[in-house]
């Protein structure tokens, strides 16, 4: 990449016309809803999944303003008038909360939103392996989120998302119907992950080997390996519960001669590694943009892919940290224990990893490197905290306090949100073909960043003081600390609001996006943006993700372009005229 | 008399993260807490240095090159995989070695039996004394056994920095030795706020002092269990001597003498948990109101009736799933062997108090 004058082979697919791309080349309702394509199902479950988020995010807040006083400040005994005490309501609002947030927005987001449009278009090929199959996985997801809203708004479920028993076989609430939900969902995700792992086993043009492939890809691969292999437990364990409800056939129940403990190892089981379907995409997405944004090639590229195939395996190890102090042996504990601490090797490999890409590099402060920089720093404190609870003695004082609700918010909203935002800002302009405003993109980020910190740095305390977590009320000493917390999720409401205007916004008055808007290496930057209908107009020549010494910045035109290398293109490799089988290698 | 909702930050001069250290755990959980907090700043402050330094050093205009293109260097990468691991162990082995001593009862501790229902607990302190409040002894190692007649619940002690769930079906243990006396608050406050309130419904957050004068410890159930979760605490107290502690539980024993049985019935209302899923104003709970209650006729959930005399609210404290109030769930806990006969009459003359 040079400021300099341009090579004379350079490469500019500069705009495409009007009518050549995805979003484009059929019209009305049913060429969406009955759409193979993967673009239009990522765009669709990006619509679905954001929905989801705000749903939950309002909720959230719900929940934050009743803490606002230790007696409940906002729900009370005649609440809409409705005639469920205070508490019940505040029960049902926080399991809503959790379950939607879960279910339906931190799971799917990457994978199914950004997973689909973008796996196919980074490997190169025209589109994942079984269409008919990925718009089915989205139909049931569809399905299964209303159901499972449904359900769980009709009987005012009160569990907790972790349905957690024998409460949850003993409550009025319909856990049945929320469950099934669930279970629903559940299909969604396998039939997502089985697709992506046929994708990226079978579909990678020539010249894409295991190696050149985006770490997006890998971190992809992992995530559907845990999905695959993961969720089928969480539905036998869903199945059980319902049998247990119905038959009592004694399982869970202890009055019927079951172990209520024996749910919570089949549900961690599952939910455990559902963590790292959560985080392990949000790493794919940081690496791309920290590696994008700095224009510096990735450091220690095998390490960071290494790393994510670690992390799906250990992660499903270590389950029984959950339930250090719900009576397991002393040397059951002691393993989880131990086990725990052994997935945090590979997530700090990341961090560092990311931050040696940085050292060096040439460094662009644009709206996704702000939200990947962000990441990096919420991350962290959420994986150090992670360090006390997997830390047996302080773990007893910290479990089932706001320390762990802290924790897990760093996590999964400091980690997997800050980094689909990231991604959402990253991607936009290649999805839709707008650019946004920068400005109105960094200050989202910022006022993300301080709202989510004020929100969430106070639980830590409050939680290490002894204030237990899921109370609908709490004693006065802890007040001030909660008022801190709500002011901050105000704050990032704003922020999240900020971010919603301004990309909503670039759809109406944005720039037209070149193909390469940040001078990014990996193939789905050398498609137009939007993309064609089959991503890519001849088969793209496969390089390393992460080389930038083609790209070139076009001052005179204000766009990055890449010079042509010096590859012999492979003929066969030039698509068909609509196949039906739109593989890449056909 | 130091009053929480106008001095917030009271306690934090004490320290900034935790309660006050009142067991002989809390010091070591506090020290393993600590050192891994200090060396997660030492990483976090490095990262973090690191990442604001890069991010304006290496900011550069747009199109400009990357001084470098490193893509790897295999023994730097290999030293922060492997090097951090060292720490990793060393917290697992401090974490595991104060947990070990945590499980581990000394032999022959001062036993209490606990139970814990939605939503309250009962502390048994043997020979048929029962109360909600847990009194412990000075320096004297403490084992509770404890069940659940219920759901899950979990007794959390933020103070003694001990925890455990209370799983139904099972008995779990958990032990700690107090190393801090409650002090007694003086005759003159303590008799005020009687005055103020009376004994019955007790505002501990209120006072910060139980109904007999102590300063206290709060006991959590930390384990979410239902509508009212956040309202399932009770209070810890430590006596310093055993003469005080014994006079304690003699005085809570049974009915004092000077006192009317329909009064210690409201007594037990207020302490026993009945008052969780039974109102005595007509509204509904968990459990059919109290008021008016003795002497009407109740429907069943199978379809008879009753008639409520003193046999059947006896029946129903200690076989409460026997005959079930049409509308309502069996899910009451019941107090077979918790409740003596005089707190049974006296509960009956409670009732019937209401029912005038």
């Amino acid at each position: 990449m040079s400021a300099g004058t341009l090579p004379s082979n350079v490469r500019d697919p500069g705009f495409p016309t009007e009518r050549e791309n995805y979003l484009t080349n059929s019209k009305g309702f049913l060429s969406w809803f009955c759409t193979l394509d993967h673009k239009r199902i990522g765009v669709m479950y990006l619509i679905g999944t954001v929905t989801a988020f705000l749903i939950g995010g309002l909720l959230a807040l719900g929940i934050r303003l009743h803490l606002f006083s230790p007696e409940g400040w906002l729900f009370t005994d005649n609440w809409l008038g409705s005639s469920v005490d205070k508490n019940t309501i505040y029960n049902q609002v926080f399991t809503l909360h959790g379950a939607i947030m879960v279910f339906l927005f931190i799971i799917p987001s990457i994978p199914a939103a950004l997973g689909n449009f973008l796996v196919p278009v980074m490997l190169g090929a025209k589109d994942v392996a079984f269409p008919r199959l990925n718009l089915s996985s989205f139909y049931l997801w569809m399905f299964g989120a209303l159901f499972f809203i449904g359900a769980l708004l009709s009987s005012g479920l009160d569990t907790g998302w972790t349905f957690y028993t024998p409460y949850s076989t003993t409550t009025d609430s319909s856990v049945i119907l929320a469950t099934l939900g669930a279970f629903i969902l559940g299909f969604s995700s396998i039939f997502t992950g089985l697709n992506f792992i046929v994708t990226i086993n079978t579909m990678r043009p020539p010249g894409m080997t295991w190696f050149k492939m985006p770490l997006f890809l890998w971190a992809t691969y992992a995530t559907s390996i845990i999905q695959v292999l993961a969720t089928p437990v969480l539905g036998i364990t869903l199945l059980l519960l319902i049998a247990e409800r119905v038959m009592q056939i004694g399982i869970f129940d202890p009055e019927f001669n079951g172990d209520p403990v024996t749910y919570q190892h089949f549900f961690w089981f599952y939910s455990h590694p559902a963590v790292y379907i959560m985080i392990l995409p949000a790493f794919g997405v940081i690496s791309e943009l920290i590696s994008v944004h700095s224009h510096k090639h990735i450091f220690g590229y095998r390490f960071i892919a290494y790393s994510s195939i670690a992390i799906a395996l250990l992660g499903f190890l270590v389950w029984g940290h959950h339930m250090f102090t719900a009576g397991m042996s002393s040397l059951t504990t002691i393993i989880f224990s131990a086990l725990t601490f052994t997935v945090s090797v590979p997530s700090a490999i990341k961090v560092f990893n990311w931050l040696a890409t940085m050292y060096k590099g040439s460094i662009s402060l644009t709206t996704p490197m702000c939200y990947a920089l962000s990441f990096i720093f919420l991350f962290t404190i959420g994986g150090l905290t992670g360090l006390f609870l997997g830390t047996l003695a302080t773990d007893l004082h910290l479990h089932d306090t706001y320390f762990v609700v802290a924790h897990f918010h760093y996590v999964m909203v400091g980690g997997t949100l800050i980094a689909f935002l990231g991604g959402v800002f990253h991607w936009w302009p290649k999805m839709f073909g707008r650019l946004y405003n920068e400005w109105g993109g960094r200050l989202s980020a910022a006022i993300v960043f301080i709202g989510f910190n004020l929100t969430f740095l106070p639980q830590f305390v409050l939680g290490s003081r002894g204030m237990p977590r899921r109370y609908a009320t709490y004693d006065p000493e802890f007040a001030y600390l909660h008022q801190m917390s709500t002011i901050g999720a105000l704050i990032l409401g704003i922020g999240l609001l900020i971010a919603l205007v301004v990309l909503i916004a670039s759809l109406v008055n944005g720039k037209r996006s070149p193909a390469n808007p940040w001078g990014a290496a990996t193939l789905e930057f050398a498609c137009t943006s939007p993309p064609p209908y089959y991503n890519f107009e001849r088969a793209p020549v496969v390089g390393d993700p992460y080389d930038f010494h083609d790209i070139f910045w076009d001052a005179e035109n204000e766009r990055y372009v890449t010079a042509e290398p010096e590859r012999e293109i492979v003929p066969q490799t030039v698509p068909e005229e609509s196949p039906a089988h739109a593989g890449g290698q056909n | 008399m130091l009053d929480h909702n106008q001095l917030p930050l009271a306690d934090v001069n004490k320290s900034l993260w935790f309660p006050e250290q009142a067991s002989s755990f809390a010091e070591g959980v506090d020290w393993v807490y600590d050192t891994i907090l200090y060396i997660s700043l030492v990483f976090f402050v490095g990262i973090v240095i690191a990442l604001v330094w890069f991010a304006i050093k290496y900011h550069k205009k747009k199109g400009e090159p990357a001084e470098s293109q490193t893509s790897h260097h295999t023994p730097l990468e290999l030293l922060w995989s492997i090097g951090p691991s060292f720490l990793l162990v060393y917290m697992f082995v401090v974490g595991a070695i104060s947990y070990l001593d945590m499980r581990t009862p000394p032999e022959g501790s001062y036993e209490i039996g606990v139970e814990a229902y939605k939503w309250g607990w009962t502390m048994d302190y043997g020979g048929g004394t029962y109360h909600p409040e847990l009194h412990l002894l000075l320096d004297e190692p403490t084992k509770l056994s404890m069940r659940s007649s219920d759901v899950i619940h979990s007794l959390f002690i933020p103070a003694f920095r001990a925890k455990k769930d209370i799983v139904p079906g099972r008995y779990n243990y958990m032990w700690f030795k107090p190393t801090v006396a409650s002090e007694k608050v003086s005759v003159d406050e303590l008799a005020s706020a009687k005055k103020e309130t009376g004994t019955d419904a007790w505002d501990y957050d209120k006072y910060q002092f139980t109904p007999d004068g102590y300063r206290f410890f709060d006991l959590y159930c930390a384990e979410y269990c239902g509508k009212s979760h956040s309202e399932m605490q009770t209070v810890v107290v430590v006596h310093e001597t055993q003469e005080e502690l014994d006079a304690w539980i003699k005085e809570k024993a049974s009915r004092p003498d000077d006192v009317a049985p329909d009064a210690w019935g409201k007594t037990l209302y207020n302490q026993r948990g009945c008052a969780s899923c039974h109102s005595i104003d007509g509204s509904k709970r968990v459990g059919p109101s109290f008021k008016d209650l003795a002497g009407s006729t109740h429907a069943l959930a199978d379809g008879s009736s009753v008639t409520v005399d003193p046999n059947y609210i006896r029946e129903s404290i200690l076989e409460p799933k026997a005959k079930v109030v049409a509308g309502y769930n069996p899910v009451m806990p019941s107090y077979k062997g918790q409740l003596s006969d005089d707190d049974i009459d006296s509960i009956i003359a409670y009732l019937k108090t209401l029912a005038e």
